[in-house]
């Protein structure tokens, strides 16, 4: 029997069934954050939007992150390289009892070595508290590892496999960068891949033309680029068997469904949520199901 | 991040300063703390994409206001008249309240947070003095407006001088008179401000960075500190934007 997606929000009132399967869990709604753009302060808007919680990016050890500017505005969307500042793993770990709220916790990891890689998944692979692990395989903003995990199949086939092996129950996620999806999709997917999250910010440049200088090297996230995820998620859904977990430029609830009819079972929002409530996207994606008389896991791949 | 839709009622522009004035009965702002601004029309479109973070100026337990400079596409847009107002609550860390005596310093536009700091300041009956730079690039119209909502303040014209803020600093004189020194102004005047205090004065320093969430999730607005022996970062938006000078890892 599936639960009902019932909060004191609008979408809860119009009783539409929110609920999908991912990996074998039940999430709630098909709404989760993308890592990197939901911190413990917003713990407090979480129930009844997200169907899980993804807290940002833990490496193995702490990372300062890089020096400001970090962000800039761009065209319908923004830059960004922070460069992964995080408490690292053992402090991260210390305090992950503040992120109960009652929803799965999917832990997103990164690392500079296969080794390394493997070695945090082995750590979380034991603790009762998380649900599953995305590897970020694609973070353009760190100077070591980043980018070469997703350097190709070859690539990307060892570190999921390695972390495959120290994760033997975990449903395992792979976060990827849109260039060469489709073949480090495959990859990711024979190597023991449960699901993959597509996709990562993509590479961008911001000049001041006025001081002659480059502003800020980083990754374009925001509505520019949901046409080049749902182009990914559309592509990689039709060729792989595990569910594919859509993210890029989702702001409102026609985004959601639009990833989700590109082959999505979920949805993360990321950048979208610093100009709206994710709340109020929610709300007009039950309004969609229910004018349409959907269920929101009916909607994937239904083009 | 949640936006209010809120009624402006007033705008005045003095060259490319802009004061808002709009209707605000929600959190009480404290001094120093700041607001996600946006208009309606570019949230529709998300042209630009990312509300811009103004300091609280004023509040008179009905309306609230903001003084900022036209920089960019998102300052143009908010000081257009017909603009719809879309503002998040007061948010952030602002200036510890000291019991006196005090000396507030500004300058440019960064003024702004100091108005609602000395209107606290002057309720609690601490005992401030204010120095406030006028740049040579500032239009007359500003510099009357500066003099008028802040007639307790010592002004200091600083145009043609070649270190603005040292001409405003050594306005102030003995800095042991005072408790704590507050300032908000450009990035060299509060180091400025940080260097002449270090060691004999505490002081607080309104800081900016370029922000994206505001609510802490990004870690887009980063500050860099001391902390423990080692410099690292902290978010302006949660952490901050007010800092004592020492921490600050300049």
């Amino acid at each position: 029997m599936v639960a009902r997606h019932t909060p004191s929000s609008a979408a809860g009132a119009l009783a539409v069934d929110l609920t999908v399967e991912l990996c074998g869990t039940t999430l709630t709604t098909p709404l989760m954050p993308a890592a990197g753009t939901f911190s413990k302060e917003m713990l407090g808007e979480a129930s009844g939007v997200y169907g899980a919680i993804l807290p940002k990016t833990v490496t193995p050890r702490p990372r300062t992150g890089n020096p400001p500017p970090r962000v800039a505005e761009a065209p319908s969307g923004m830059v960004n390289s922070i460069g992964l500042q995080n408490p690292g793993l053992e402090n991260f770990l210390e305090s992950l009892g503040d992120y109960d709220v009652g929803l799965p916790l999917f832990v997103s990891v990164a690392a500079d070595t296969i080794g390394e890689f493997a070695a945090v998944c082995e750590r979380l692979s034991s603790d009762g508290r998380v649900a599953a692990v995305e590897l970020n395989l694609s973070c353009p903003n760190v100077e070591h590892g980043g980018l070469q995990f997703c350097a190709g199949p070859v690539a990307v086939t060892e570190v999921v496999g390695a972390c495959r092996a120290v994760l033997p129950v975990k449903p395992l996620l792979v976060k990827l960068t849109n260039e060469g999806v489709v073949r480090n999709s495959l990859a990711a997917e024979e190597a023991g891949a449960d699901a993959l999250t597509l996709i990562n910010t993509v590479p961008a440049l911001v000049v001041n033309a006025r001081e002659r200088k480059v502003f800020l090297c980083g990754g374009l996230s925001g509505p520019a680029i949901k046409p080049v995820a749902l182009r990914a998620v559309y592509e990689v859904s039709r060729v792989v068997g595990i569910p594919v977990v859509g993210v890029g430029g989702a702001a409102s609830g026609t985004d959601i469904a639009e990833f989700m009819l590109a082959g999505a079972a979920a949805v993360q929002i990321g950048a979208g949520s610093f100009v709206r409530e994710p709340r109020l996207a929610l709300e007009e994606f039950a309004a969609y199901l229910r004018e349409n008389g959907l269920r929101a896991r009916d909607l994937t791949g239904l083009l | 991040m949640k936006l209010h839709a809120v009624e402006v009622l007033y705008r005045e522009r003095f060259g490319d300063h802009v004061l808002i004035r709009y209707r605000w009965t929600g959190t009480i702002p404290e001094p120093g703390q700041f607001v996600m601004a946006r208009t309606a029309t570019s949230r529709r479109g998300f042209e630009p994409f990312l509300s811009r973070p103004l300091f609280a100026h004023d509040y008179d337990g009905e309306t609230l206001s903001l003084l900022f400079e036209i920089r960019g596409r998102g300052t143009a847009l908010l000081a257009s008249e017909e603009a719809g107002l879309l503002v998040s609550a007061p948010l952030g860390r602002g200036f510890a309240l000291d019991s006196g005596p005090v000396a507030l310093v500004g300058g440019g536009v960064w003024v702004s947070p100091l108005k609602l700091l000395a209107k606290r300041l002057v309720r609690s009956g601490t005992t401030r003095d204010v120095y406030l730079e006028i740049p040579g690039t500032a239009p007359k119209a500003y510099a009357a407006w500066i003099s008028e909502n802040f007639p307790d303040a010592t002004l200091v014209p600083t145009d043609g001088c070649k270190d603005p803020s040292q001409i405003v600093l050594s306005r102030l004189g003995d800095l042991t008179r005072y408790a704590t020194v507050y300032a908000s102004g450009p990035a060299e005047m509060l180091a400025a401000v940080k260097q002449v205090t270090a060691g004999t004065v505490p002081a607080q320093l309104a800081t900016r960075e370029r922000m994206a969430c505001a609510n802490g999730s990004c870690y887009g607005c980063a500050i860099p500190i001391w902390w423990r022996g080692e410099r690292t970062y902290v978010r302006a938006c949660v952490e901050g934007p007010v800092f004592p000078a020492e921490v600050l890892a300049w």
